[in-house]
């Protein structure tokens, strides 16, 4: 059964198509790995999923829910966590209150009963804390968690990242270049936690643009181009297809 | 090393929500009408104006909006307590509290449309509302008294008691600015607090997580106006009247700069800056057209060296000293 479905989605920017009918579905419990050349219309992709922007044509549908349209907090209470290209972790917060932010949605409370510190409020906070270490403690980073985040290094900026998308307890998690600028030895640690999330049952599509971690990694690859979906399949299948090769040779070199 | 660069401690974690130095600040708060009898007007004055700059601190400080308008909000609240207690006997504590509503209301209603704004475009429009606030107020001659305003208002009173001196509303003051406190303590250790400073950070990355931003900004901005509702409504019982000359742009700048000098992201600092800046204004008043030139001067001297605000840097740096000196002592009383 397909968590995601995205069904004939277009995007164009005045008059330029970003994507042009994209249709892509990805099972649950699965690991979706989606890489195509600079400007194929990855990062759109991720953006149209999330929320973030809104398909000029064709739907999207999160399990039984149409999600197009939506405004990214609906999409992201229904269970859609991500993280980003560019990095976009609250730097004016510490470690630990990153990733308590990524739980706003689970804990109770609104202005009012925040303010006056209402025993449910006093009780969520109190639960959330150690929840909070528990998820930094898995991702190596208990050892900083009351330093601000803007002093972290970016590689542990991309790792709080993931963790704040886990604290919502998402269903399907969006990883949007997940290794861009990370050293080989982290690469192989975030490829560890991703398979580690799998397991854990939560349905991951990882857009990438290097090839070499989503073969690893992924169950199942599509290959965008020019904004168009030019190979869907296993890993295996997907590296000898003749259509792969010479789009990424055209777009500059094969990064595997 | 890390003490120096950490910002206000407004961490979730911190079990003691009232620590020693907030002990220390009531103190001195409870002392200074013995200390100090003559500055107890300016420091009504003082107080007032570190609720308006308590209650943008949530907005600007924390959340990252800017608001040119807010003594609009403040002038919302003063007309409301005037208006009622003047025509129709409303009690003061009534008045009071009906003042915080309606300028509440107000913000609720242009927060709406505006808060989609952002960054210049924001500050224009809420330049904007001011100027027709003030405008409106002059205008409606029948209900705010024009350009005069309204006079008489009387003293704030609570269960039969008036307080009808500098010293009882020096008091009536601060104690409102404690309980505020208390409500913005709360806020920002909570998880609206952490959706406050995610919005101003990165919207994009505070919606992937689920928060509503327009929702946030607007429900901060609906506190911030109810605080500075309250303040005006203080204003009008001290001053005992309102006219729209209190309320204009000159204000409304100043509380910008309160919270901007005070520090970003931080409480305790606007307070202590309201104070500073009232006092400033108060002592250059001495030297009529130069007060001015003096007052921007130093204004400019003071973001030069404390671009992130005085409260943060000292807050920072005695935070740092206190630290070291502790674990000093101890190293020295583990060494023995």
């Amino acid at each position: 059964m397909s968590l995601l479905a995205v069904d004939k989605i277009s995007k164009s920017y005045d008059g330029v198509l970003a994507l042009n009918r994209v249709s892509l579905a990805v099972r649950q419990g699965t690991i979706k790995g989606l890489i195509g050349p600079n400007g194929a219309g990855k990062t759109t992709l991720c953006h149209l999923i999330s929320g973030l922007e809104r398909p000029t044509s064709g739907t999207i549908s999160f399990g039984e829910v149409d999600i197009t349209g939506k405004e990214p907090y609906e999409i992201a209470a229904l269970g859609v966590g991500r993280t980003f290209q560019a990095l976009q972790t609250w730097g004016n917060m510490t470690v630990v209150e990153n990733i308590l932010a990524g739980m706003h949605t689970r804990l109770p409370g609104d202005f009012f009963s925040c303010g006056l510190w209402l025993p449910w409020i006093h009780k969520g906070e109190k639960g959330a804390l150690p929840e909070a270490k528990e998820i930094l403690e898995s991702l190596g980073l208990l050892g900083r968690w009351k330093w601000p985040a803007s002093q972290l290094s970016f590689g542990q900026q991309k790792m709080l990242e993931l963790g704040r998308a886990l604290a919502m307890q998402p269903k399907l998690l969006l990883l949007d270049e997940p290794a861009a600028g990370l050293t080989p030895a982290e690469v192989k640690k975030l490829s560890e936690k991703v398979c580690q999330l799998r397991e854990k049952g939560i349905t991951i599509l990882v857009v990438e643009h290097h090839l070499g971690m989503v073969m690893e990694i992924a169950d199942e690859v599509a290959v965008l181009h020019n904004g168009e979906l030019i190979a869907e399949g296993t890993p295996e299948a997907v590296k000898k297809d003749p259509r792969v090769i010479k789009a990424y040779l055209k777009g500059g070199g094969v990064d595997a | 090393m890390i003490s120096l660069i950490l910002p206000d401690p407004h961490l979730p974690y911190r079990r003691e929500f009232i620590k020693k130095r907030d002990f220390l600040y009531l103190g001195a708060l409870m002392l200074l009408p013995v200390i100090w009898p003559d500055s107890l007007f300016l420091m009504v004055l003082a107080g007032i104006y570190a609720i308006l700059s308590l209650g943008l601190s949530l907005f600007l400080g924390y959340a990252g909006q800017i608001s040119l308008g807010h003594a609009a909000f403040f002038g919302i609240g003063a007309y409301t307590t005037a208006i009622l207690t003047t025509r129709y006997g409303v009690p003061p504590l009534g008045a009071f509290w009906a003042s915080a509503v309606a300028a509440a209301a107000f913000a609720y209603l242009i927060g709406k449309p505006i808060l989609k704004l952002k960054g210049y475009f924001l500050a224009l429009a809420t330049l904007g509302f001011g100027e027709i606030f003030l405008v409106i107020v002059r205008e409606s001659r029948s209900l705010t008294g024009g350009v005069s305003g309204i006079f008489g208002v009387p003293w704030f009173s609570l269960a039969g008691f008036t307080f009808d001196t500098y010293l009882k509303q020096y008091y009536l003051v601060w104690g409102v600015l404690i309980g505020l406190v208390l409500f913005a303590k709360n806020l920002v250790r909570s998880k609206m607090g952490r959706a406050l400073l995610a919005v101003a950070a990165s919207e994009d990355a505070a919606a992937s997580v689920g928060i509503n931003v327009v929702r946030v900004k607007v429900g901060v901005f609906v506190i911030s106006a109810a605080f500075a509702g309250f303040a005006g409504s203080l204003f009008a019982g001290v001053m005992s009247t309102a006219s729209p000359g209190a309320f204009g742009l000159g204000l409304s700048v100043l509380i910008v700069m309160m919270v901007i000098m005070g520090g970003m992201g931080t409480l305790y600092g606007p307070i202590f800056s309201a104070v500073f800046l009232t006092w400033l204004t108060d002592v250059l008043g001495g030297y009529q057209e130069y007060s001015l030139p003096i007052f921007g001067v130093i204004l400019i001297l003071l973001l030069i060296f404390f671009p992130d605000g005085v409260g943060t840097r000292l807050n920072a740096r005695l935070i740092y000293l206190i630290s070291y000196w502790g674990r000093k002592r101890r190293r020295e009383r583990v060494e023995r």
